[in-house]
């Protein structure tokens, strides 16, 4: 009797070396936005076993019937051992779906949050009971995020069941304006955009007489052909953007990129030896389809939750339109001024023209074939 | 002539992540037949523990009903090497946490062991036998404890303890544990043999595991005594004992690994192995032999890996340095590892994966106190000795 006992212990024992499951674990993601709380908690399938006895059949194998049968004990079982709360009052809890998911080490059911608070969560507590009855050495892995893609990461434990976590809850103004300040930014830092829309505009108080170059009669005249580009390049990107982030368009980003490098030399060429339609709105509108896209890449590197896309799209755009008209307010006015000095055709366009040719096609061989070769 | 495979290895482990991460997903199944999860013991096991666990819930106030059920959920975690059962046998105890019966204490001792809580493990089993000297379990778990932990001297000491207290094969093995890493494996090695050919091949199913343990260990000496031919007929012969045993697949897939038998290492382990230690072998017998799961399961690995650190777990530095070594290919971070699981564990698989961390780092001034304990204890091996020596010279 005592070698008995002592066998299994010692073997315990000396196996230490051997134990090395996964331990239990419940994956718990909520996404906080204003008073309201979307989520998803990954449960262990052989741990909710443990509980209610998924087995129905007692052949050693959990199916999905087995589960789809239990949803309601499942359901009962974990809304008790999970409680949310903001400043101290309740936020009712309800699971909205059950879906199934795997992980690195079995089955886990996957059961839809939802919670909603009395007001805007600005610190958020969570109390965490899942499975601890039972299993002392789980853990609750809680990843949090709110609407500016904050993310909290924090483990439950036996010991340490409740815990708080204090939200910076952009207001949606808030949000909004740090995504025209993005918007702004990419324009800023994106020196192909820039030189795209100087490429355009040079020539933009001159038109073309035969060869020559002759500058444009009045200012209005001027801000005319200038509105219309601007306006054309702007519905095109807009719309290519919206395409992109929505995800119903999508191109490889090395292809958008070479192509966009293309369309600033092609437009600065063309300030040389006319090669392109010549309404001007026709070719802005043609190459911003093209920026849009790269814009939208910007965008996607920024890992929007989905909750926020339209406020962020729209923001964004309206960033980018900002940066673009303070680039035509400092540039129309100057080559308006300049335009009908006897430099402006030659010196400026042709040579401003030329040198912005010049950069773009490095970006082009840069981005085609992945080389590097400009510090910019 | 080496960036080819390089190159198609991290295609592959490319391939692997976007293939995992386009699974990993939830879904909702098409039809109510299929097959979710497949629970690891078998049912008979499991109502025994149901029924017991029933009966400790009608009396929660029993200690023996509780301390039945934490000792069958440790022997389920031992058979199937599994820590759910251990976090079970806890919550089981959990109203006695805190009490001073000997009983508890060893029970609470043997699952902060396994957790590699060692100085806890160390005085709780300290605490039981000041109670009860001549609690035998109490004197074989601390014997381990310090085995693992380093302290040779005073694992021998307890084993001594053990051989007044428990059957023969239970005191030799113990004994042979500690000799067979203090300079006197050849002696040990002896020792085993006599006593396995003494003792009873009774049928049971806990002499049958006694026997396993003990016929691994004899292995593990003739390995370290330069003897493969034995180490192999042992642990085929621990092998056909219990074929489900994971320390004995896990000390035979070395023993394969180190003689370049890689395809035997696949087929001894499963590519869907629950059991970390396993998976690890597999993975390194899979890449370098360029079997074609070498990417995915390297994969699996990695984010098991990196599931036991989003807990904040440190338990498997030793497996986890092995891996960062081999697979990751990063020295010095392997050698951060290993040198943290030394700070804990001292057993020979750490001083080795130690050693060859740093080496690979280039840093063998990092691992003088590795080289030291081994001067000291005496550890025999030609491979510990081999990299000892490269790690010695300057």
């Amino acid at each position: 009797m005592m070698a008995r006992a002592i066998a299994s212990l010692l073997l315990l024992s000396i196996a230490s070396t051997a134990f090395a499951h996964k331990p239990s674990d419940s994956y718990l993601m909520l996404h906080v936005d204003a008073a309201a709380i979307d989520g998803q908690w990954d449960i262990a399938l052989r741990d909710l076993d443990a509980v209610v006895d998924l087995d129905a059949n007692a052949d050693g194998r959990i199916d999905w019937g087995e589960l789809r049968q239990r949803n309601a004990e499942i359901d009962a079982y974990a809304l008790a051992r999970l409680a949310l709360s903001s400043d101290g009052q309740a936020c009712p809890l309800a699971i909205t779906d059950h879906q199934v998911d795997r992980h690195s080490d079995g089955g886990y059911v996957v059961l839809g949050l939802h919670a909603r608070c009395p007001s805007r969560i600005d610190a958020l507590g969570v109390d965490y009971g899942l499975l601890f009855d039972i299993d002392a050495q789980h853990r609750g892995l809680l990843k949090l995020e709110t609407a500016s893609s904050t993310v909290v990461s924090a483990v439950f434990s036996e010991t340490r069941r409740r815990q708080s976590f204090a939200l910076q809850q952009p207001s949606t103004f808030g949000q909004f304006r740090a995504y025209v300040a993005d918007g702004i930014g990419h324009i800023a830092a994106g020196f192909d955009h820039l030189l795209f829309l100087v490429a355009l505009l040079l020539p933009a108080v001159l038109v073309r007489n035969g060869r020559r170059w002759e500058p444009v009669a009045s200012f209005p005249r001027a801000c005319r052909s200038v509105a219309g580009t601007v306006t054309a390049f702007t519905v095109a990107h807009s719309i290519t953007l919206s395409l992109a982030t929505l995800s119903l368009v999508s191109l490889p980003s090395r292809l958008v990129e070479s192509l966009i490098a293309l369309s600033v030399l092609l437009t600065a060429l063309d300030n040389v030896w006319p090669i392109l339609p010549r309404r001007r709105w026709q070719v802005a509108f043609a190459f911003g389809l093209l920026h849009g896209f790269g814009f939208a890449s910007v965008l996607a590197d920024l890992q929007l939750p989905p909750s926020a896309l339209a406020l962020s799209l729209f923001g964004f755009n309206v960033g980018v339109e900002i940066g673009q008209l303070v680039l035509v307010l400092l540039l129309v006015p100057l080559v308006y001024w300049v335009r009908d000095t006897r430099a402006y055709p030659r010196l400026g366009v042709i040579c401003a023209s030329a040198v912005i040719a010049l950069l773009s096609s490095g970006w082009l061989i840069e981005r085609s074939l992945d080389v590097r070769l400009l510090p910019f | 002539m080496r960036a080819l495979p390089l190159l198609a290895r991290c295609a592959g482990a490319l391939l692997a992540i976007i293939a995992s991460s386009a699974l990993a997903a939830p879904y909702r199944p098409h039809s109510d037949s299929e097959i979710l999860e497949t629970l690891p013991s078998g049912p008979a096991s499991e109502r025994a523990t149901r029924a017991l666990r029933a009966l400790t819930l009608r009396d929660p106030g029993n200690l023996d009903l509780a301390l039945r059920l934490a000792s069958l959920h440790i022997a389920r975690a031992r058979s199937a090497s599994d820590p759910r059962e251990l976090g079970r046998a806890q919550a089981t105890l959990s109203p006695w946490w805190n009490a001073e019966a000997p009983p508890v204490l060893v029970l609470r001792a043997t699952i902060e062991q396994s957790n590699h809580v060692f100085d806890a493990a160390r005085a709780d089993l300290e605490r039981a036998l000041a109670a009860e000297p001549a609690n035998a379990q109490a004197w074989l778990t601390l014997a381990t404890v310090q085995q693992v932990t380093g302290d040779l001297r005073g694992a021998g000491d307890s084993c001594r303890r053990v051989a007044d207290l428990a059957i023969a094969l239970v005191a030799v093995a113990c004994q042979a544990s500690v000799d067979g890493v203090s300079g006197r494996a050849a002696y040990a090695y002896e020792a085993l043999e006599d006593v396995l050919a003494r003792s009873s091949r009774a049928n049971g199913s806990e002499s049958m595991r006694l026997r396993t343990w003990a016929t691994t260990l004899q292995a593990e000496l003739a390995e370290r005594l330069a003897r493969p031919a034995d180490a192999e007929r042992l642990y085929r012969a621990s092998r056909a004992l219990d074929p489900n045993d994971a320390y004995t697949i896990a000390a035979y897939a070395d023993f394969l690994i180190d003689a370049e038998r890689y395809t035997e290492v696949l087929d001894l382990i499963p590519r869907d192995t629950a059991v970390d230690t396993l998976l690890l072998r597999r993975v390194q017998a899979a890449v370098r032999s360029g079997a074609a799961d070498a990417a995915s399961s390297a994969n699996d690995l990695d984010q098991r890996f990196a599931a036991l650190r989003a807990r904040g777990e440190r338990v498997h530095l030793r497996e986890e340095a092995r891996y960062t070594l081999e697979i990751g290919r990063s020295p010095e971070q392997a050698l951060v590892l290993a040198l943290d699981n030394w700070r804990v564990q001292k057993e020979p698989l750490d001083a080795r994966i130690a050693l060859e961390a740093a080496l690979a780092a280039h840093r063998p001034q990092a691992v003088a106190g590795v080289l030291d304990w081994i001067a000291s204890t005496h550890l025999e091996g030609a491979r510990i000795a081999e990299l000892a020596r490269q790690a010695r010279s300057p």
